[in-house]
């Protein structure tokens, strides 16, 4: 099980998407305006689908919207080579 | 706070007093429900005590939750789901002991008290675990 949560930049991309309400996101992809906030300090962890829809949101991809790392892996985000 | 949580909140606040009250009786002081009409009627009153302060606390909280647009999304299903399977499963444990075990041994009100304590015990666990799981998330799901 994974003791780091997954990082996201909602919160940035709220505030140059016109600084959006966490109440307007919540109702864009189904979740209440205290789940958004939640997410957005990392204290959960949205499903696949409304992850998607939060990215979809911003017009983002979804690895570009929420990080994650494996336990002990460096703090700079290390991109696995293609195909491996 | 999510609509959840408050009603968590709300049910503890309604429903613990009373019952503390009710069951302490029960304990110290027996002779005033030995009779049926006497344990009828301090049962009746716990139970309205109960009903009164819970319907009173939820219309302030629908008054005061006017505008939200959504009540419960994901997360509080995951929340409320992981509590109430727990609760679930005390209720059934209870439930085997108090129709199963007790009928062998105590009679009349003692099964009843027997079997409203732990309906009391699982809805108490049922809230403590959804307000924890919004304090605590890492116990919740």
């Amino acid at each position: 099980m994974p003791t780091e949560p997954i990082r996201n930049d909602v919160r940035l991309l709220r505030f140059l998407a016109q600084d959006m309400t966490q109440a307007e996101l919540g109702q864009r992809v189904g979740l209440t305006r205290q789940t958004i906030a939640a997410i957005e300090q990392g204290r959960y962890s949205p499903s696949l689908d409304v992850a998607f829809r939060i990215a979809d949101v911003f017009g983002k991809r979804i690895d570009e919207v929420f990080h994650w790392r494996r336990d002990g892996e460096a703090a700079t985000d290390a991109k696995a080579p293609a195909g491996s | 706070m999510s609509s959840l949580e408050k009603r968590a909140w709300l049910t503890l606040w309604s429903m613990l007093p009373p019952y503390v009250v009710y069951f302490a009786l029960q304990a110290f002081y027996p002779q005033l429900t030995a009779g049926f009409l006497d344990a009828f009627l301090v049962l009746g009153a716990t139970a309205t005590v109960h009903a009164i302060a819970y319907i009173a606390g939820f219309v302030v909280i629908r008054h005061r939750e006017r505008g939200e647009p959504l009540q419960e999304d994901e997360r509080d299903r995951a929340i409320d789901g992981r509590a109430t399977r727990a609760a679930y499963f005390m209720l059934l444990t209870g439930m085997i002991v108090v129709g199963m075990v007790m009928p062998f041994t105590r009679s009349g009100w003692d099964v009843v008290n027997a079997a409203l304590l732990v309906i009391v015990l699982g809805e108490t666990l049922r809230h403590v675990l959804i307000v924890v799981g919004y304090r605590r998330p890492r116990l919740a799901y």
